[in-house]
């Protein structure tokens, strides 16, 4: 349909106004808010993580998209709720206790929510227990844990082995941050290791047994 | 050879021994951590340092740990810090890890029974802090005080409350500072602040009690795309007062300085770039090349222009806009090879910095994994100058003290006796 196509680009570029008026006329049109959401938004914001992934956009332009699908999902979700439609996939995500720095975390959040996964954002500073216990709260498949500082280096492996001895088993675990190396996320135990969250949707998809 | 005359033979691109930082900036330091262990391990006095840089919690390099270090730079500090207080009116504090420090008398921390300490600004502790250092953390980070945003009511005068000349007590500290350094023997590395565009660790304003405009992070980066005129008219206004600052600064300082610190606005994440070359074109370079060419018209200054990241692509503009010094250097970020930046650029910027990886090897390495880094970069950075060793970014709280060492044993050997 060629609506959904204009709302993907005006999503891809960050068109806010656009974007809402796309979706409301798809709405009224007819169109199921899941159809809205699965074959409007989230092929938008999968161009968006492409671009970004190949240095074709940067951080300003990808936070201005995620904010036109944020409006979108706006209009969408109560209908969503309506329907008692969820997404697939439940994700936890936060910054590792001791470190307040959460834009590449925020970026993996929005990536994410852009792929219709359900995210539950613990936010900054977040203690192993809190991952445990949101994790097991919402049954999620994935739990993202990001650290700037080297410093924190080592409580995001704590938090893994804590996540790990949890009993937790379809739960996989994804690492991410400035400091943070695939070397890293596999001496630590960590199922995955995104270096940007362009990526951060396929290596989540992969994790979780789907074809990216 | 002096060490001023080491740094200047490094800023002019001829060979020569390898010049060194550690200290000069906020950008080129040590944690106050490492600071004690380092006097403790050259057997320097022992006393409570000095936390000149209280948002990173920066110790002072005194002069003796200078020479240890084999440091050719000495600061020209100036009066603020990151918080609005002066760095005057020092007393003794004991940090969550248990080190006693100085701290200037507007450090009135609040600390609470989870162990997270709150700063604020200009020391009022009546008004919202605006720094927050998390249980079991070594530095302070800002807090987010961004007021509602009315699109209709956005004046970018709010976004310049922080610009503004240089005032009596400022231009008396100045003079004070190069009576201290005039006649140094080292290189002296300055800034006035207010000379950078848009550093985004500053966009917050911990140094202000009452934050207005666009504060929150997320939002300036969301203005650089839908807010381009507001951005320009904050830059522009802030570029006249840097300008008029800088002929004030240069009268007081003249040939004292060699060194200007101009910006520390990131360019660079870990693996690209925070705005594309045609934004840089569009949005910052202009403002830059005022900055550069009124420096290079009045003074002999180097201006010094600090970006993390993967910044490869965009050197060629820093070039281009006047810049003659990048830090750090972030050799660990995407695109960023010693060997290749330096055949590309080594012979148009001078690179202060990538003498030593701090996200992993200097903190998490051997000394023997440090020191075969440090002499990589010397061979790859030093040949015919272009080159101030210094570690890529402050050096970390809980960096093995023996790395440090074994960095600077490393650094000595390559440059073998000096006369």
């Amino acid at each position: 349909m060629p609506l959904l196509t204009d709302l993907s680009a005006a999503v891809a570029a960050g068109k806010r106004i656009d974007t809402i008026r796309i979706t409301q006329e798809l709405l009224a049109a007819g169109t199921s808010p899941q159809d809205v959401v699965e074959q409007g938004l989230v092929p938008g914001m999968a161009n968006v993580g492409e671009l970004f992934r190949r240095n074709e956009i940067f951080v300003p332009e990808m936070l201005v998209a995620a904010r036109a699908m944020k409006e979108a999902l706006k209009l969408l979700e109560p209908l969503l709720a309506k329907a008692g439609i969820k997404p697939k996939y439940t994700v936890v995500i936060g910054t590792v206790q001791g470190d307040l720095h959460d834009i590449g975390k925020n970026l993996v959040a929005m990536m994410w929510k852009g792929a219709n996964f359900a995210v539950v954002d613990l936010g900054t500073n977040v203690s192993a227990d809190r991952y445990v216990a949101a994790a097991r709260e919402h049954n999620a498949n994935v739990v993202g844990l990001s650290a700037l500082l080297t410093t924190t280096m080592p409580a995001m492996k704590e938090t893994v082995r804590l996540l790990k001895e949890a009993n937790l088993p379809n739960v996989k675990i994804m690492v991410g941050g400035a400091p943070i190396t695939q070397a890293f996320a596999d001496e630590i135990g960590a199922d995955g290791y995104s270096a940007d969250a362009g990526s951060a949707v396929n290596i989540a998809l992969k994790l979780v047994g789907e074809a990216a | 050879m002096t060490s001023r005359e080491k740094i200047q033979r490094a800023l002019a691109h001829q060979p020569g021994p390898v010049a060194v930082d550690f200290g000069s900036t906020g950008l080129t330091s040590f944690h106050v951590s490492c600071v004690a262990a380092l006097r403790e391990h050259y057997g320097l006095p022992r006393h409570p340092v000095k936390v000149t840089e209280p948002f990173q919690m920066l110790g002072e390099v005194e002069d003796d740990l200078a020479r240890a270090l084999g440091s050719d730079c000495v600061a020209a500090n100036g009066r603020g810090t990151m918080f609005g207080f002066a760095n005057e009116g020092w007393h003794e504090w004991r940090t969550p890890w248990g080190q006693e420090v100085l701290v200037p008398a507007g450090f009135r921390p609040r600390v609470e029974t989870s162990g997270d300490v709150y700063l604020f600004p200009e020391g009022d502790t009546t008004v919202p802090p605006s720094g927050h250092m998390p249980a079991n953390g070594y530095f302070f980070d800002a807090i987010v005080r961004q007021e509602p945003i009315d699109e209709d009511k956005l004046d970018p005068a709010d976004n310049c409350e922080e610009f503004k000349p240089l005032g009596a007590e400022d231009i008396a500290h100045w003079r004070r500072e190069f009576d201290r350094v005039r006649g140094e023997t080292r290189a002296v590395v300055a800034g006035i602040g207010g000379t950078g565009f848009g550093d985004i660790a500053l966009v917050p304003a911990a140094f202000l009690k009452h934050p207005k405009g666009i504060r929150d992070i997320s939002e300036w980066y969301v203005s650089l795309v839908e807010r381009r005129d507001y951005i320009h008219k904050v830059f522009d206004f802030q570029c006249e007062v840097a300008l008029k600052n800088l002929a004030t600064f240069a009268a007081l300082a003249g040939d004292t300085v060699d060194v200007l610190m101009v910006c520390g606005t990131d360019f660079g994440t870990q693996n690209s770039q925070f705005c594309s070359p045609a934004t840089f074109d569009e949005l910052y370079a202009p403002y830059y090349r005022r900055i550069n060419d009124w420096v290079h018209a009045h003074t002999r200054w180097k201006t010094f222009k600090h970006s993390c990241g993967a910044v490869r692509p965009l050197i060629d503009r820093f070039i281009g806009v006047g810049f003659d010094i990048l830090n750090p250097v972030q050799c660990s970020a995407k695109d960023m090879d010693p060997v290749r930046l330096k055949a590309d650029f080594g012979d148009r910027i001078t690179f202060w910095g990538g003498g030593v990886d701090t996200q992993r090897t200097l903190p998490f390495g051997t000394p023997a994994e440090v020191r075969a880094e440090v002499t990589e970069r010397l061979r790859a950075f030093s040949p015919n100058g272009g080159f101030v060793f210094n570690t890529i970014h402050n050096t970390q709280a809980r960096t093995p003290v023996a790395n440090i060492v074994a960095m600077v044993d490393a650094i000595r050997d390559f440059n073998g006796p000096q006369p």
